[in-house]
């Protein structure tokens, strides 16, 4: 869909900007100095020299990006307590997990693989999940929680690590690999976990980085 | 629109990397966020240029060394990536075969090879094309997390096959270079600065033609 830029058009829901202005948005790719104008929602601003995004009005985000990271916090306990693969093998069985398979690196002799691991697949989508729900829920009420900022500019910054789709396709070639070897058929972790990853996605790309921002000054102010 | 669309750096205005908000560079830091405020990300060209160096002498223990050991019945056996590749395509199992020779072994190549293209653009050693590098870039960007596909395979069979006498896995010194090659060009992308292209055209005197303009 072709956005409107530069260009006034009657605002369904634009987010609330701070105080003062003019308000600019400079292309991070090309240095093309804008004004930010309102946007409708569902709509994007596109930079008039390159093409690429400004800025984006996504619709309800501030209670998507809530709704979508509280089932991914949810979808987490499932998978964190089910197993992903389950394998029978010379009358052995053994199951998988993110944290068996972190721990299995750590102690077989690669223990920065395990912390990567954990850090990429654990760690970094809890607190993509927690601090928009953090960052996020308080701001539907128009305030701003304590350290928000903080917690904003760190979520930021995590958002690439995030690799939890990767896993996914990690366990599919696992068991790819394994089929011939072994008995190999998925548990409840892994239809979580693919549930989690669209949860995640969907949080992520509810609300706008340059929305977040405002919202929280003018919450602060 | 004969005149050129105004470029923040001309206006000492500039972005903030984390929030976005525009101020005056002058400021020093964001007095949205407090993050450092710059026209440019300080020396990207050399960061990106080390980093590359690093991530290009790592690729080579990583495809040499073995990224796990498979130890079945006492038979030893070391995987490479290319021989973990080249067992699916004999196999017959084609498209995984093809998706881990993309992740593993293409992308980060072609990242390499991007990044060293995009960094002498922007330093005035070949004609910068912002419109097709720029597309480069962001590809790089994107899909710089996939090559992390087969570490997670090392991790996931490493917890699976603990069988004991009969078979055990365990992860090679290989794995643990790739991860530094993967983490280590994504940092080589993240701190390449787009906009020097630009800058490169504008030094060159070359009005880049707004792709935009052409559809009014």
């Amino acid at each position: 869909m072709k956005a409107p830029f530069l260009r006034f058009r009657r605002h369904l829901h634009p987010w609330p900007k701070p105080r003062g202005g003019p308000h600019y948005s400079v292309c991070h790719f090309c240095d093309t100095l804008h004004e930010a104008a309102s946007l409708p929602e569902g709509t994007a601003a596109r930079c008039s020299c390159c093409g690429a995004v400004l800025y984006q009005n996504r619709p309800a985000s501030l209670v998507r990006a809530t709704a979508f990271s509280v089932t991914a916090l949810i979808l987490m306990v499932v998978v964190h307590s089910f197993p992903f693969l389950v394998m029978d093998a010379a009358s052995i069985r053994t199951s998988l997990n993110l944290v068996s398979a972190a721990n299995a690196l750590i102690h077989q002799g690669s223990p920065v693989l395990g912390m990567a691991l954990a850090l990429f697949t654990i760690v970094t989508p809890l607190a993509m999940a927690g601090g928009l729900i953090y960052v996020c829920g308080p701001l539907m009420f128009g305030r701003m929680a304590p350290g928000a900022s903080q917690v904003a500019k760190w979520m930021g910054k995590s958002e690439p690590w995030n690799m939890i789709e990767v896993f996914l396709l990690g366990v599919l070639v696992s068991l790819l690999k394994l089929g011939k070897v072994a008995d190999v058929h998925f548990g409840m972790g892994f239809w979580a976990f693919g549930a989690l990853m669209v949860c995640m996605a969907a949080a992520v790309a509810s609300i706008d980085r340059n929305e977040l921002w405002d919202r929280l000054e003018v919450a602060k102010s | 629109m004969s005149d050129p669309l105004p470029r923040a750096a001309h206006a000492g205005l500039a972005g903030c990397h984390t929030c976005g908000k525009v101020s005056p560079v002058t400021l020093g830091a964001c007095p949205r966020c407090g993050g450092h405020l710059h026209l440019r990300k300080p020396n990207s060209i050399q960061r990106t240029i080390a980093l590359m160096i690093a991530a290009a002498a790592l690729y080579i223990p990583a495809n040499v060394l073995p990224i796990m050991t498979v130890v079945e019945l006492g038979d030893i056996t070391e995987n490479t990536i290319i021989s973990g590749m080249m067992t699916f395509w004999r196999q017959g199992a084609y498209p995984i075969a093809i998706v881990i020779f993309t992740a593993s072994i293409l992308i980060p190549m072609l990242k390499i090879i991007a990044l060293t293209w995009l960094c002498l653009a922007a330093t005035g050693r070949t004609h910068p094309s912002p419109g097709m590098l720029g597309k480069i870039y962001w590809f790089t960007e994107l899909l710089g997390r996939w090559s992390m596909v087969d570490i997670f395979v090392v991790g996931i069979l490493v917890a699976l096959v603990q069988l004991g006498n009969y078979m055990t896995i365990t992860p090679g010194p290989g794995a643990l270079a790739f991860a530094g090659v993967v983490v280590l060009t994504m940092f080589a992308a993240m701190s390449f600065e787009p906009r020097l292209l630009w800058d490169r055209l504008e030094i060159l005197g070359i009005d880049p033609s707004p792709p935009n303009k052409a559809d009014s």
